[in-house]
């Protein structure tokens, strides 16, 4: 959904809800969102809250895994819990709390889908001159500087990975997972290729050399170099590039991690992070399509509250995310 | 041969005697809490022998990966090259596992253990050239000992002079209860 036709399926929400009640007592609902989902829900938290002006959302933003945390690790009075990955879900999820009131959570919802694209702006290096059909040509260029997010910290760093190395056998180019990011760290990093799974097995300290690829801690400070010139190019979320308003080059849906009918292909990459951040949960990635999903903690404090959340997001996203939409989430399906 | 956990005594002993400045100010709620070093032996600081550690005290002022400033706070804690060297000092290529009761764990390379290559930020998180960077386990926050909540009774904490330069709060380890040195 384009950003003037969700505000204006927002207002007709919010008109058509009739709010008049301002009761001074509020309900505070406490919402933690994956970053990739910060820019959608302040739009969405607005209208909500124009309908329901007892209730106060707040939104806390985390990296998928450390969203989930707040609820598993952290103990936190949390209501709704969206990631940028469904599978942590009931990874991390699906197990029972230690006050023993069963699981955390038995149930998501997939709510959203996104892909990995190419961000640059019109200052990048061979802006004028990378298309669908030469960017990865353009980014092997040792002149050519890439960022990418830390796989340690956020699902779209690990999810660069597994789009060059998907890259390296779909362009049939050799080599070119080392040009782009591999070469740039001492010793390089490679991908081993056996029994038709491609494996990426990380430093401990993600640290590459030299100026050819740069990490960040997340993505915000890869649009901040994008801006500022000190890289050309970035692996992103389509929705975080059209969001932030940057060009961007869509990639091919074999390895772009947006479609769910090639799932089969991205799960031959897997990527092994160097050191396991969390004991709640290991520290092997396998390539997924990537679906965004949401769910109510079972002791969540507001469960009435959260569900109506969940169900207005669900509407705020049901023409698809980003605008032009890629594969079809199964329609509001509850995942159990 | 003299024991390596007597060295180590011994130099913790040193440190503090050569600090000078003895800080008996009491946490009462963190008398249990222990800190393990592991090196070429363990050992296991209490909360009290760790406040007794010669401090270092700057401004620490974190960024989330998504963008959510915390701070500036002035912190006062134990150098964590100090506690690495109690542990048995480390070789360039060693690399510094700080991990926390919570399960959380974060690796350092030697060159940030002396505060060196981290990013740095401005207030409106553009990237600056880091100004000079000390990392301690921190265990009081602007005057008080380190609430819970922010991460007491120990957290690592990047400090500087200055109370506008953000780091990355990644590395901000909350509830540290273990250093370990990794041979390379």
């Amino acid at each position: 959904m384009n950003r003037p036709a969700a505000l204006a399926v927002l207002l007709l929400l919010a008109v058509s809800a009739g709010c008049t009640d301002t009761g001074p007592e509020r309900t505070t609902l406490m919402v933690i969102p994956a970053g990739s989902l910060l820019y959608p829900l302040e739009d969405i938290e607005a209208a909500f809250e124009s309908q329901h002006p007892d209730i106060d959302v707040r939104i806390e933003g985390h990296g998928s895994i450390q969203a989930i945390r707040q609820v598993t690790d952290l103990r936190r009075e949390v209501d709704v819990v969206a990631v940028a990955d469904a599978s942590l879900i009931p990874d991390m999820m699906y197990r029972p709390m230690p006050e023993g009131d069963g699981n955390y959570t038995d149930w998501y919802i997939a709510f959203a889908e996104n892909e990995v694209v190419i961000a640059y702006t019109g200052k990048s290096i061979g802006a004028d001159e990378i298309t669908q059909d030469n960017w990865y040509r353009i980014l092997s260029r040792p002149d050519v500087r890439v960022g990418f997010s830390n796989p340690m910290l956020d699902a779209c760093g690990y999810r660069a990975l597994m789009v060059t190395a998907l890259a390296e056998e779909y362009c049939e180019e050799p080599g070119l997972f080392e040009a782009i990011i591999g070469g740039s760290f001492d010793p390089p990093l490679q991908v081993d290729r056996t029994d038709g799974v491609a494996e990426i097995t990380l430093p401990e300290l993600m640290r590459p050399a030299g100026d050819k690829v740069a990490i960040r801690d997340g993505s915000i400070y890869l649009l901040s170099l994008l801006d500022a010139g000190g890289i050309d190019y970035a692996f992103e979320y389509r929705s975080v590039a059209e969001d932030h308003g940057l060009l961007w080059i869509d990639l091919p849906p074999e390895i772009n991690l947006g479609f769910a009918e090639h799932a089969d292909d991205y799960q031959k990459v897997h990527v092994t992070l160097g050191f396991r951040r969390f004991q709640s949960i290991g520290s092997e990635r396998i390539g997924l399509p990537i679906v965004y999903a949401m769910t109510i903690p079972a002791d969540a404090p507001h469960p009435d509250e959260a569900r109506m959340f969940v169900d207005f997001v669900l509407e705020c996203f049901q023409d698809g995310w980003p605008k032009s939409g890629t594969a079809t989430v199964a329609d509001k399906q509850i995942f159990r | 041969m003299i024991p390596v956990r007597r060295i180590i005594l011994v130099l913790i002993g040193a440190l503090i005697l050569a600090s000078g400045c003895l800080d008996t100010t009491p946490a009462d709620d963190y008398q249990d809490w222990n800190l393990t070093l592991a090196g070429d032996e363990e050992m296991v600081l209490t909360h009290p022998e760790i406040r007794a550690l010669p401090a270092a005290e700057g401004y620490g002022y974190s960024v989330s990966t998504v963008g959510i400033k915390h701070g500036p706070n002035r912190y006062r804690g134990v150098p964590l090259a100090d506690l690495v060297l109690a542990a048995g000092g480390a070789g360039e290529d060693d690399l510094v596992y700080v991990s926390a009761e919570d399960g959380y764990l974060w690796v350092f390379g030697m060159d940030q253990v002396r505060g060196e290559g981290f990013f740095t930020f401005d207030e409106n998180l553009k990237e600056v050239a880091p100004p000079p960077l000390r990392v301690i386990l921190a265990y009081e926050q602007d005057g008080s000992p380190l609430p819970f909540n922010e991460g007491g009774p120990l957290r690592l904490v990047i400090i500087t002079e200055s109370p506008d330069v953000i780091t990355e709060g990644s590395s901000w380890v909350k509830w540290v209860d273990r250093v370990e040195v990794q041979r390379r």
